[in-house]
């Protein structure tokens, strides 16, 4: 797009790009000096000897877990339907489920509490894990829908006359084809879960069920507001979500890219 | 569709029903569908639509969320509204940081996606460091910019050290000042995703267009505005629908940096309707606004749909 032909043109460009970078890149210095600054590296032996530091880790992971099988699992059926089968008012049904694309979480709050508290599923998983997942669902049906209606209906059609029933087809054709989108509702579902910080605020009442979103606030009782060890507890828990962006680059720009595009 | 054909006497009713139609013999082949969507269906419309009714249900009370007592107080809540200074406030910020948020990303974005268009060297580096924020949770970074915003905060520091320690001021304390905050943080942290974006589309750009603009004696910035721009306009009315649903949904880092304050100056619909069920009790009124916010996301929903339909036709 940009050219530059001449050394003069490429140093400028390469000036300006840098420029623009170091504001983004600041925060994040920001943050790895201030957890180093005072007591140095102690700061993290601190934060790491903490008990129940991991506990907040492995409830994360099993709500992601769980709310990526759910939403997995359900838009994969749903998607098949709407692409390929027969339904009667079929667009009524998707426009139900379409109108949920652009609800703002806390439009669920209230309601949600006085159920989950009649239900018995207050401080638990399932509190977090339905609604991030109803809430993921309508934009994952809309995206592998799509998808499987660009592939030919006569592929379906000869599994069909093959004698494959249609769950047959949904196990031998629909999971293997729709795995590039797969993967792209795996990663925007992981990282909406993974990231989400109201719904765990409201409904994990205990520190042994909270996620690492809340461990910023935990900290700020537990260390009396000491800054150089909160920022330490910050660098500590976006280690693993920078990580794994590292390892999967490519899968992470797609499927958030996926996630972004309508 | 019209010339039907009446079915022959001797055929069974049964199979002229089947034949009836070319395309209704087609449908009844297909296998019924209905059990399959089903769970989604149960899972997602069943628990939101629940929650709406609900939520409607409860708008009209005058509820604190415990007691048993719910008195019923019509569409008072809603009147009480269109009278609270903090909802229109709280509209005002959306609407303003939605503005602000989507022309400064845009440009950024679009500037990073030329930019390594180009080939410069530690493009990698480049990208990682602009996309690394999209992946972080906001309320993880949420200290960092509480601690990087404060009046002996890095920023200002920062400001000292280049000369401008005459700027240097409560960044987050002041009302003047903390709405630009919460904006320039959801900037650093969407920018990549819009560059990524732009990058994509740039590559779906024909080439020999390019060249036929470079051989017309077009500069970069001729190229950028009467080739480019055109060229990856789709993604920039996929990025403004994203950014202004972004905008109706914000709370996280109102939230977590300045509390929607100070003086409400960082509000928005996420925060207030937070603010008015969980810690101030007033569920009803809550409810009433969370209807509010409904309203507005659905009518979002529909232009939404209705500019996707505009995408689709036009290309």
């Amino acid at each position: 797009m940009f050219e530059a032909r001449t050394w003069k043109g490429r140093t400028a460009l390469q000036i300006l790009a840098t420029l623009l970078v170091l504001p983004y890149l600041f925060p994040l210095i920001v943050m790895v000096k201030g957890s180093l600054a005072g007591q140095g590296w102690k700061n993290f032996r601190a934060v790491l000897q903490v008990p129940g530091l991991g506990k907040f880790f492995v409830n994360s992971i099993l709500i992601a877990v769980g709310v990526i099988v759910l939403v997995y699992s359900v838009t994969m059926l749903a998607a098949y339907g709407f692409a390929k089968l027969h339904i009667a008012f079929r667009e009524v049904y998707f426009w139900m489920l379409l109108a949920c694309l652009t609800l703002p979480e806390v439009v669920l709050l209230a309601p949600l509490f006085a159920t989950a508290l009649r239900l018995g599923l207050y401080n638990t998983y399932w509190a977090v894990i339905l609604p991030l997942a109803a809430l993921q669902v309508p934009f994952a049906v809309l995206l592998t829908r799509n998808f499987l209606m660009g592939l030919p209906n006569e592929l379906f059609e000869a599994a069909r006359v093959d004698g494959a029933n249609s769950f047959r087809t949904f196990l031998h054709l629909v999971i293997p084809l729709t795995r590039p989108i797969a993967a792209a509702v795996f990663i925007f579902t992981l990282i909406g879960a993974w990231n989400d910080y109201l719904m765990p605020l409201v409904f994990l009442q205990t520190t042994d069920m909270q996620t690492i979103t809340l461990v910023p606030q935990y900290f700020v009782g537990e260390f009396s507001n000491d800054q150089t060890k909160i920022l330490a507890s910050a660098v500590i828990t976006a280690i693993p979500e920078v990580a794994a962006y590292l390892c999967l680059q490519r899968f992470f720009e797609r499927g958030l890219s996926a996630g972004a595009l309508k | 569709m019209q010339q039907r054909q009446p079915a022959p006497p001797v055929a069974g009713s049964v199979e002229g029903a089947d034949s009836d139609q070319k395309q209704g013999r087609r449908r009844h082949r297909k296998p019924p569908g209905l059990p399959w969507i089903l769970p989604a269906l149960v899972l997602s419309v069943g628990l939101i639509y629940y929650c709406i009714g609900y939520t409607g249900y409860i708008s009209t009370l005058n509820w604190d969320g415990i007691s048993s007592t719910q008195p019923s107080v019509g569409d008072k809540n809603y009147v009480r509204i269109f009278h609270d200074p903090v909802f229109w406030a709280a509209i005002r910020h959306t609407v303003e940081f939605f503005f602000v948020t989507f022309v400064i990303q845009t440009f950024l974005g679009l500037l990073f996606a030329v930019l390594l268009h180009a080939r410069l060297k530690l493009a990698m580096v480049y990208k990682v460091i602009v996309f690394v924020p999209v992946v972080l949770a906001p309320a993880i970074m949420a200290p960092v910019f509480r601690h990087m915003f404060a009046p002996d905060g890095e920023f200002n520091s920062l400001l000292r050290d280049v000369g401008l320690g005459s700027l240097a001021q409560p960044w987050i304390g002041q009302t003047s000042t903390a709405l630009g905050v919460i904006m320039a943080i959801t900037i650093w942290q969407w920018t990549g995703l819009t560059f990524v974006l732009y990058y994509a589309a740039m590559t779906q750009i024909d080439q020999s267009v390019l060249e036929a603009a470079r051989m017309d004696g077009a500069g970069n910035i001729r190229t950028l505005i009467n080739v480019i721009w055109p060229g990856v306009r789709g993604t920039t009315v996929a990025l403004a629908i994203l950014s202004a649903i972004g905008a109706l949904k914000t709370f996280d880092v109102p939230y977590l940096v300045t509390i929607g304050g100070p003086n409400y100056a960082t509000e928005f619909l996420g925060t207030y309707i937070y603010r008015m069920t969980i810690p101030l009790d007033h569920v009803g009124y809550g409810g009433a606004l969370s209807i509010i916010l409904l309203v507005i996301a659905l009518v979002m929903a529909i232009i939404l749909q209705l500019v996707g339909r505009e995408r689709k036709g036009g290309s």
